[in-house]
């Protein structure tokens, strides 16, 4: 997946789609839709921090790795825009 | 500099050797370099010793009690059972030396002897355990003998938990830790060691080769030798002089227990411990000192070391002692509650040797038996901190990769059975039609969505794999090193020089 070309959320949305296998599965989500509740797992959730680290090359702090952090297309996308050097910019 | 005079309360500028970390295993490698009359020892530790593992340790000076399936499965877990056994010898010695500085009114040896049960809560994972604890002590020649659970002293569990078989093992026993370590603490200080009551906040290193400690307040003293032995929090402190250093990571591995003053019915004369069990050391009471009896444990790995203890561990601790080993524990007056921090590392295996900056040591990852280990690493390390050959296999070395020891099928396995037998300690119920086999499977998909999630290769113990996959911080961890180590120069794993699984 390139990063380059994309804003932060739409790639975001793709990590998630791919991790949660929503749209395989006829899901539409939103950027507030809570992933917990689409069948988002502790497991699936460990796949999705570690896919949205290697994608953006970060390292989200420690107090952002709790379930919050996940709930949504939205708060990764703050946490990722956070967690990035040049926070805001593409890369 | 001032080197002379030194009063036992001052802090010292300089020592030829400090030791950072005032647990079993600082305490007794201090008072090894004592008696050696290496030089100046000075040991910096909190006097309180707060969520450090020896003050909350049960001390039963155990290896066999302690066996399970994995502890003779490799050469590797064999290497490690061994220093349990050599350990063992030395204890009689160690005990002569520090009855003389104890004022606990008591003897430190609390009972000479051990009985292991068999009953029928903790599942399968008792059953194959308590035979292999039987193959090891006749593979070993040890003394122990079949006896009738009714006839163990103390032992009064509920009827629908008692214990179907027990075995008598007359020579395994246990010490008072809290005793030890305070009687350890008076010969050093008699004897020429200087305790400083306080914590390093880093290490001092200059190019290659360290320098020194930092206290929290900023005080400095020069060593040219710094052995860092400050249990589950070792990790941490090395990365203050060797930030990008590859070495084993390790957790901490929080544990609650209790000492209770027994206020009727029949004591306790001996270790009385079900088989090691549920990723813990099985459920144990340790009798002594006086009328105290310690209840222990529960093990759980935490991103953080903490003294916290959770409402859940309490009742476990609480009720199944008075299910498992004897009712009148209900009324046990509880005056103490212990919470500690094993060290425990990736590859279930101690970290013990020098590092890569000249001067420093690691000596910790002891787990479960760092206690009933450390006056036999003592020996080997003060050898190592002076030129001489080890006396332990030097396969432990903290920049090792880590060791091998079973395949993910094996590992996924282990952790299905490590978690039935918590299922069914714990009375969890599933629906009536629900069999074993189901729950069984349950876990099995857990654990196979685990590897496929974290991509990893190396297969863990149930314990790390039960922790890594309920924490973030924990699964990061685990995956970033393994990432980091495949990416790094390819050099073979350990497992294949001394680790290899054997099925
Ligand atoms: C509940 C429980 C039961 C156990 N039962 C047994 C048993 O029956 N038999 C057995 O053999 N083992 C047992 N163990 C395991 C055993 O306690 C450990 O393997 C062993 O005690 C580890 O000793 P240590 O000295 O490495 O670490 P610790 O005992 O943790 O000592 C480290 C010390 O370093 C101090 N410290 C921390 N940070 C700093 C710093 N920055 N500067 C200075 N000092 C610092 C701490 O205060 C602590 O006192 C048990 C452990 C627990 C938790």
């Amino acid at each position: 997946m390139t990063v380059s070309q994309e804003p932060v959320a739409e790639t975001v949305r793709l990590i998630v789609d791919k991790q949660l296998n929503l749209s395989a599965h006829g899901y539409e989500f939103g950027a507030d839709d809570d992933l917990w509740a689409l069948g988002m797992t502790s497991l699936t959730c460990m796949g999705l921090m570690l896919a949205i680290e290697d994608t953006f090359r970060i390292e989200l702090p420690e107090e952002a790795l709790k379930e919050g952090t996940f709930r949504t297309v939205g708060t990764i996308t703050a946490a990722v825009e956070a967690a990035r050097p040049t926070s805001g910019t593409k890369v | 500099m001032r080197k002379e005079g030194v009063s036992k309360t001052e802090r010292p500028t300089q020592a030829d050797v400090v030791i950072v970390g005032n647990g079993a295993l600082g305490l007794f490698l201090a008072d090894e370099l004592v008696e050696r009359r290496i030089g100046s020892v000075v040991v910096v530790g909190p006097s309180d010793r707060e969520a450090g593992a020896s003050q909350a340790a049960g001390a039963m000076l155990g290896c066999f009690g302690e066996t399970t399936t994995e502890s003779l499965r490799t050469d590797a877990s064999r290497t490690r059972f061994e220093l349990g056994v050599a350990a063992h010898d030395r204890w009689p010695d160690v005990l002569d030396r520090l009855e003389g500085y104890s004022r606990t009114g008591s003897p430190l040896m609390v009972t000479p002897e051990t009985h292991v049960v068999l009953n029928s809560i903790g599942a399968d994972l008792d059953t194959v355990n308590f035979s292999a604890m039987i193959e090891a002590l006749d593979e070993y020649g040890k003394p122990w003998e079949e006896i009738d659970p009714r006839e163990i002293p103390g032992f009064r569990p509920r009827l629908d938990t008692r214990a179907l078989r027990a075995v008598h093992l007359p020579a395994e026993g246990a010490v008072d830790a809290r005793g030890v370590l305070a009687a350890l603490d008076a010969r050093l200080r008699a004897t020429g060691a200087i305790m400083v009551d306080q914590t390093v906040r880093t290490l001092v290193r200059n190019d290659g080769e360290i320098t020194g400690v930092e206290l929290d307040d900023g005080h400095v003293i020069e060593a040219g030798t710094v052995v860092v032995a400050v249990g589950a929090r070792s990790e941490a402190l090395v990365r203050t002089a060797l930030d990008d250093l590859d070495m084993v990571p390790s957790f901490p591995g929080l544990g609650f227990a209790m000492l209770a003053r027994r206020t009727g019915g029949e004591p306790f004369r001996s270790v009385v411990r079900t088989p090691n069990r549920g990723f813990a050391c099985g459920l144990h009471v340790v009798p002594g000192p006086g009328d105290l009896e310690y209840y222990g444990a529960t093990n759980r790995l935490v991103d953080h070391v903490s003294s916290v203890t959770w409402m859940a561990d309490v009742r476990f601790l609480a009720q199944y002692s008075m299910q498992q080993l004897d009712e009148r524990v209900a009324s046990h007056e509880v005056t103490r509650w212990l919470a500690g921090n094993r060290p425990v590392t990736l590859d279930g295996f101690p970290l013990i040797g020098w590092l890569p900056l000249a001067g420093l040591y690691l000596l910790t990852g002891t787990y479960r038996d760092g206690f009933h280990c450390a006056p036999l690493l003592a020996e080997h390390v003060a050898n190592e901190l002076q030129g001489k050959p080890g006396t332990i296999d030097p396969m432990f070395k903290p920049t090792r990769r880590p060791i091998e020891t079973r395949t993910i099928e094996w590992s996924i396995n282990e952790y299905v059975e490590h978690n039935l037998a918590g299922w069914f300690e714990t009375g969890a119920e599933a629906a009536p039609q629900m069999t074993t086999a189901q729950i069984a499977d349950y876990y099995r998909v857990m654990a196979t969505k685990f590897y496929d999630t974290m991509g990893i290769d190396y297969a863990l113990g149930p314990d790390i794999l039960w922790y890594a996959q309920g924490s973030l911080l924990g699964a990061r961890r685990v995956a970033r090193y393994f990432h980091r180590l495949a990416g790094g120069n390819g050099s073979q794993p350990a497992g294949t020089a001394t680790g290899e699984a054997r099925r």
